[in-house]
């Protein structure tokens, strides 16, 4: 008890120490204030920032357009994201003739398949959102093409414009159960024999819904259903505070290209 | 409900997977049940599984009940797909023994339901 009332008078001690060294302290209150004021744009030089070309994003936008003047059917947006990364939004129908003519096209010769990823965004109507990377080795440059589709309406597969499609397309399908249709040969890739659901999508519990033990009676791997800790646990992330302030004049995530361009003076 | 059913068909105009009408989605569950029924034997011969055909053919029908109040032709066509393709992977032994006798649940107890036997085993 003695030890306990020591503790608290120390603390009190240490409480009025605090309250005397407040008011010199305003200034430095007031230097902290200072020290997050947005930075002046003008420090271009730090590493973690890219800045993108100028030239480069309106070369970027402009072929943009002329995408999407070529093919007003398919595309619906076409937009810069990051500063410098140029993505046609298409049609789901579309993605057969787009790949097509950007493969073709002399101006483009996007010949490369480099990736397809999938997007999961379960509160959207279409929630997957089919991502092709595709490289132009002739004009050294990437394009990303997105298109959206939901759990059971298949999309054409690519495997026709681009055999790297294949391999790509049945990733696709095993994690989130898009079906392409006339794929050549679409089945799983990277899940096990017998393996139901799609492990990446957003509503596949992180832990699976069974287990795998060898069973030394059987002589073999068995599979049995796992107890869930907890049914749905919903993480609040945001931060109240700042957690990039170095990137806080770094490039906007998405800027729309306008469809016509500029008046030219 | 016909009515329902036209106002939902006139709202929503969707891409069919395989099938357009229900008589072709039902031919094609038929067909993959004739195809599974068939392999049977050589499936219990080439795994070595201890079940009879007459219990996997038991199996079989199980699997395929369980789905029977599914309506929606691309339900149907996406379950159909999947077991297809289970079919093949079954055809092509790319399965495995374990993998077979996933479908019996063997080390699973069924869960209790009585008040007795839930508090032996200790749960709710």
């Amino acid at each position: 008890m003695a030890a306990l009332i020591r503790n608290l008078g120390a603390r009190a001690a240490v409480a009025a120490l605090s309250a005397k060294h407040v008011v010199p302290a305003a200034g430095s209150t007031a230097l902290r204030m200072a020290s997050t004021t947005p930075v002046e744009p003008k420090k271009a030089d730090k590493p973690t920032v890219r800045q993108p070309d100028a030239v480069a994003r309106s070369h970027l936008s402009d072929f943009g357009r002329y995408v999407a003047e070529c093919l007003p059917k398919y595309v619906q947006k076409v937009q810069l994201t990051a500063g410098d990364e140029l993505e046609v939004l298409i049609a789901p129908e579309g993605v057969v003739p787009v790949l097509q003519f950007l493969k073709d096209h002399h101006q483009a010769q996007f010949t490369n398949l480099v990736d397809i990823a999938g997007v999961d965004v379960p509160c959207r109507k279409n929630r997957f959102e089919v991502v092709y990377n595709l490289l132009s080795l002739r004009y050294n440059s990437r394009i990303r093409v997105k298109t959206y589709t939901d759990e059971l309406t298949p999309l054409d597969s690519a495997c026709e414009v681009h055999k790297a499609a294949n391999w790509y397309e049945r990733e696709i399908w095993d994690m989130y159960g898009v079906f392409f249709a006339n794929h050549p040969d679409l089945r799983r890739i990277l899940t096990d024999y017998g393996f139901e659901g799609h492990p990446q999508r957003r509503d596949f519990p992180l832990s699976g819904y069974v287990e795998l033990r060898y069973d030394d009676e059987k002589k073999r791997v068995v599979c049995e259903p796992l107890e869930l800790a907890q049914e749905f646990r919903k993480f609040d992330l945001s931060a109240p505070w700042e957690q990039f302030p170095n990137f806080r004049n770094a490039n906007p995530p998405a800027e729309v290209v306008p469809p016509q361009a500029p008046a030219k003076k | 409900m016909a009515g329902r059913e036209a106002v939902k068909r006139a709202v929503q105009q969707v891409r069919p997977i395989l099938s357009v009408d229900r008589e072709e989605a039902r031919k094609r569950a038929l067909n993959l049940y004739k195809a599974w029924y068939r392999q049977i034997p050589y499936i219990v011969m080439d795994y070595d599984i201890p079940m009879t055909v007459e219990q996997c053919r038991d199996k079989l029908r199980e699997e395929f009940v369980k789905h029977r109040n599914v309506t929606d032709i691309r339900v149907i066509d996406m379950l159909v797909i999947k077991g297809q393709m289970e079919l093949k992977e079954s055809v092509e032994i790319w399965k495995q023994k374990g993998h077979i006798m996933r479908y019996w649940k063997e080390s699973q107890d069924p869960k209790p339901t009585d008040f007795l036997s839930k508090f032996i085993q200790g749960v709710n």
